[in-house]
């Protein structure tokens, strides 16, 4: 209880009456402000952001060889630009879930509407000639009259199985290793663990690139360069550290006590760390597994240095040589290949997504 | 179900010698409670008998076999934790039969096992839900169910109502108690809950400081308490404690002379507050707050040695706050021990001041 006075001496009684309906009225102007304010932020950075990845499929499906044509890009951004805007005005307007899908649908049935008829006469499959036909580089070429000096391309299913197996590979060998290694190190105590701790941070500190020329020549003393194989370790490497610190802070946030349950339940320390112990941590190995499956997927200075058969050519190797080979000639190939580049890693975030969206780095700690 | 014995055992954890020299044994059968302050070393002591804790010197016998080597999988042991340890990724189901998995066993009969271990528990319910779902309660019963359903030769229980509520407490008590006798499983329970210790155990043993302060049954530890740290920690409300020098027939504390029978020398007077009685002669005091609690009252009395806690039956206030009274007790019931050693003097009495 408060005793009389404790306060000062507040001013009391209906002397001090307040224009509530005022005072509410600019509080809902001022949200009303704010909010206005935030989407036209959204608007405005959500645009260039897209818009690339827009122009790159649009191209990839309408550029034709020969043909420096802007005139369709400009037709399907006026359809575009108006549906991103529409799309944050209906997320502001949108007063609960039933009408922002409403909404939404009707936006992407206008906007596909208005595609089909501004940019659909436009459409073809002319530039995915590159799945089907190895030397497409020559048949392109031709279609403009100059097929000389034209680059011998693998076909590009090879270059997708290539990439395939490095990124898988390395995730494969970058999540084993890393709960593994977290593991002990969450776990036990041994001499010079918190130096390796340490350092595990330090080695994520530098810069990869400084390290070409000597793995360059580790390489090629091992006998590993222009494998797979070779890439693969290197690229395992650089991963390790961050994915081993990151899985160690999702161990330290295992109690201790389901594993003791798991022990003298009757699991011995395997089985209590395989069934018990990595189930807590899933999350984890998830994130570790897409981020590096996708860091192998983009990876394109160390293929581009240690490999070098064309046979060997990755996904970007094989996207970087269409640029350089036929850009000039037909630009819509290139983005063909870059939409075929795009897909996998597009599939495997959206699937992941769910689980990615879950995970706070807040329980890292050293 | 088994005889378990600790001989000598000594748990060190580096530097820190957590457990010095532990011996005892535990009957076939027995339901013993480890007693103790928070620290004291009583889950070292049952990680020990689980075996996740390996014991730093010593010998661990169950049945006669030393078994300090014997890995936690190997063992046998149903164990509780205080904090259930249920696994969050499993249903209830798969966490019952989690301990079966590792098990030999036909697939028919690890269903029956689960169903029989949830229905002595009643959680059948919930099996198909996960732990995360479950009230504190249910989740102390689904470990008590992992707990039983390999037919442990021992059972371990670390403070396993520590997070329910009273009432629930209450009950869960009367039905592991019941549940112990039932399936006469050897069960060893550690709480710094003296009540839980005392109604559920056949034996306390009392720890302090890694060291066994006194084994007994409630009873013993309640009458007879061997010191004053066992006195002071075994009823509720704590008992008095009154300190003074005792000489030919008389113990004075402060201004206050009790008579005295016994050695001399400085003792403490340990006064249970439900042994103390309002009399018409005795300790004089004025009653400071009054606690009622139930079918009792407690009075807190200021005297001349402090305040002094007398517990009285009846709901009714007998007495109000501020009122003179003066406090009695039978000599019988007075508890003299040995300021420096803190253990009890059995041949003294004290009795109340004329
Ligand atoms: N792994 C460990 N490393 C170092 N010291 C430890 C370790 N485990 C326990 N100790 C120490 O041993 C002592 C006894 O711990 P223990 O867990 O057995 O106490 P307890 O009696 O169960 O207490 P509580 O009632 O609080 O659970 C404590 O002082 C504690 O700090
Ligand atoms: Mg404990």
């Amino acid at each position: 209880m408060v005793a009389p006075g404790v306060f000062g001496d507040l001013p009391s009684g209906p002397a001090a009456a307040v224009d509530w309906d005022r005072m509410a009225s600019r509080a809902r102007s001022l949200r009303r402000g704010k909010a206005a304010a935030l989407y036209a932020f959204l608007i405005a950075v959500s645009l260039p952001i897209i818009l690339p990845y827009f122009w790159l499929v649009t191209i990839a499906f309408s550029a034709k060889t020969g043909v420096a044509d802007t005139l369709v890009l400009w037709r399907s951004m006026a359809v575009f630009a108006p549906a991103v805007i529409a799309f944050w005005l209906v997320a502001m307007l949108a007063q609960n879930r039933r009408q922002l899908w409403l909404g939404i649908t009707a936006i992407a049935l206008i906007a596909m509407l208005a595609f089909a008829l501004l940019v659909g006469p436009d459409l073809h499959l002319r530039n995915f000639i590159f799945l089907v036909e190895p030397d497409f580089a020559s048949i392109v070429r031709s279609r403009v009259g100059e097929v000389r000096g034209a680059i011998q391309f693998p076909s590009v299913w090879r270059a997708f199985g290539n990439s395939i197996l490095i990124a898988g590979a390395q995730t494969v060998i970058v999540l084993t290793v890393a709960s593994l290694a977290a593991y002990y190190l969450s776990r036990f105590q041994f001499p010079g663990r918190a130096a390796m701790l340490r350092s595990l941070l330090v080695l994520h500190a530098f810069p990869v690139l400084t390290l070409i020329v000597p793995m360059f020549l580790m390489l090629y003393w091992i006998g590993l360069l222009d494998t797979l194989f070779g890439v693969i370790l290197v690229l395992v490497a650089f991963e390790l550290p961050f994915a081993i610190f990151i899985m160690k802070g999702f161990f330290d946030a295992v109690p201790w006590d389901i594993e003791m349950s798991a022990l003298t339940d009757g699991a011995s320390r395997r089985q209590a760390f395989v069934w018990v112990v990595l189930p807590q941590v899933r999350n984890g190995l998830l994130a570790i597994a897409v981020f590096t499956f996708i860091r192998g997927w983009e990876e394109y200075i160390f293929v581009f240095t240690f490999l070098i058969r064309n046979t060997n050519w990755t996904m970007s190797l094989y996207m970087y040589y269409v640029r350089d080979d036929v850009m000039g000639v037909n630009y819509g190939v290139v983005s063909a290949v870059g939409v075929f580049y795009l897909v996998p890693s597009l599939i495997l975030y959206l699937a992941a997504q769910r689980y990615l969206m879950q995970i706070s780095i807040g329980g890292v700690k050293g | 179900m088994a005889k378990v014995e600790f001989r000598h055992v000594v748990k060190r954890f580096g530097d820190v010698e957590v457990i010095p020299d532990l011996s005892l044994t535990i009957e076939d059968g027995e339901f013993v409670a480890l007693l103790g302050p928070s620290g004291c070393g009583k889950s070292t002591s049952l990680f020990m008998l689980a075996g996740i804790y390996l014991p730093s010197g010593g010998e661990l016998l169950f049945d006669g076999c030393i078994v300090n080597e014997v890995e936690a999988k190997d063992r046998n042991v149903g164990i509780v934790f205080q904090s259930y340890a249920l696994y969050p990724h499993m249903t209830v189901r798969d966490n019952v039969l989690f301990p079966l998995r590792f098990k030999r066993m036909p697939r028919e009969e690890v269903l029956g096992r689960v169903i029989r271990a949830a229905n002595l528990v009643q959680v059948e319910e919930l099996l198909d839900r996960r732990p995360s779902e479950l009230s504190g309660g249910q989740q102390q019963r689904v470990a008590l169910a992992r707990a039983l359903v390999k037919e442990p030769q021992l059972l371990l229980l670390d403070e396993p109502l520590s997070n329910l509520d009273a009432t629930l407490r209450l009950t869960m008590r009367t039905e592991i108690k019941s549940l112990q006798k039932k399936l006469g499983v050897t069960t060893v329970l550690v709480t710094h809950d003296q009540i839980e210790a005392t109604t559920m155990a056949d034996r306390i043993i009392c720890m302090r400081a890694g060291r066994i302060e006194q084994i007994g049954t409630p009873d013993d530890l309640y009458r007879r308490p061997e010191s004053l740290f066992i006195a002071s920690f075994i009823g509720s409300p704590p008992i008095n404690t009154i300190s003074g020098e005792a000489r030919d027939g008389v113990m004075c504390a402060g201004a206050v002379g009790f008579p005295f029978e016994g050695a001399p020398g400085a003792v403490t007077v340990g006064l249970r507050p439900e042994l103390l009685r309002f009399t018409g002669s005795g300790l004089s005091g004025r009653i400071a707050q009054m606690e009622p609690m139930g079918r009792e009252i407690l009075y807190v009395v200021d005297t001349d040695l402090g305040y002094l806690r007398v517990l009285e039956h009846g709901s009714v206030a007998a007495h109000a706050v501020g009122e003179p009274v003066s406090i009695g007790f039978s000599p019988d019931d007075s508890l003299v021990f040995d300021t420096a050693s803190e253990r009890l003097i059995t041949t003294a009495r004290v009795g109340p001041p004329a």
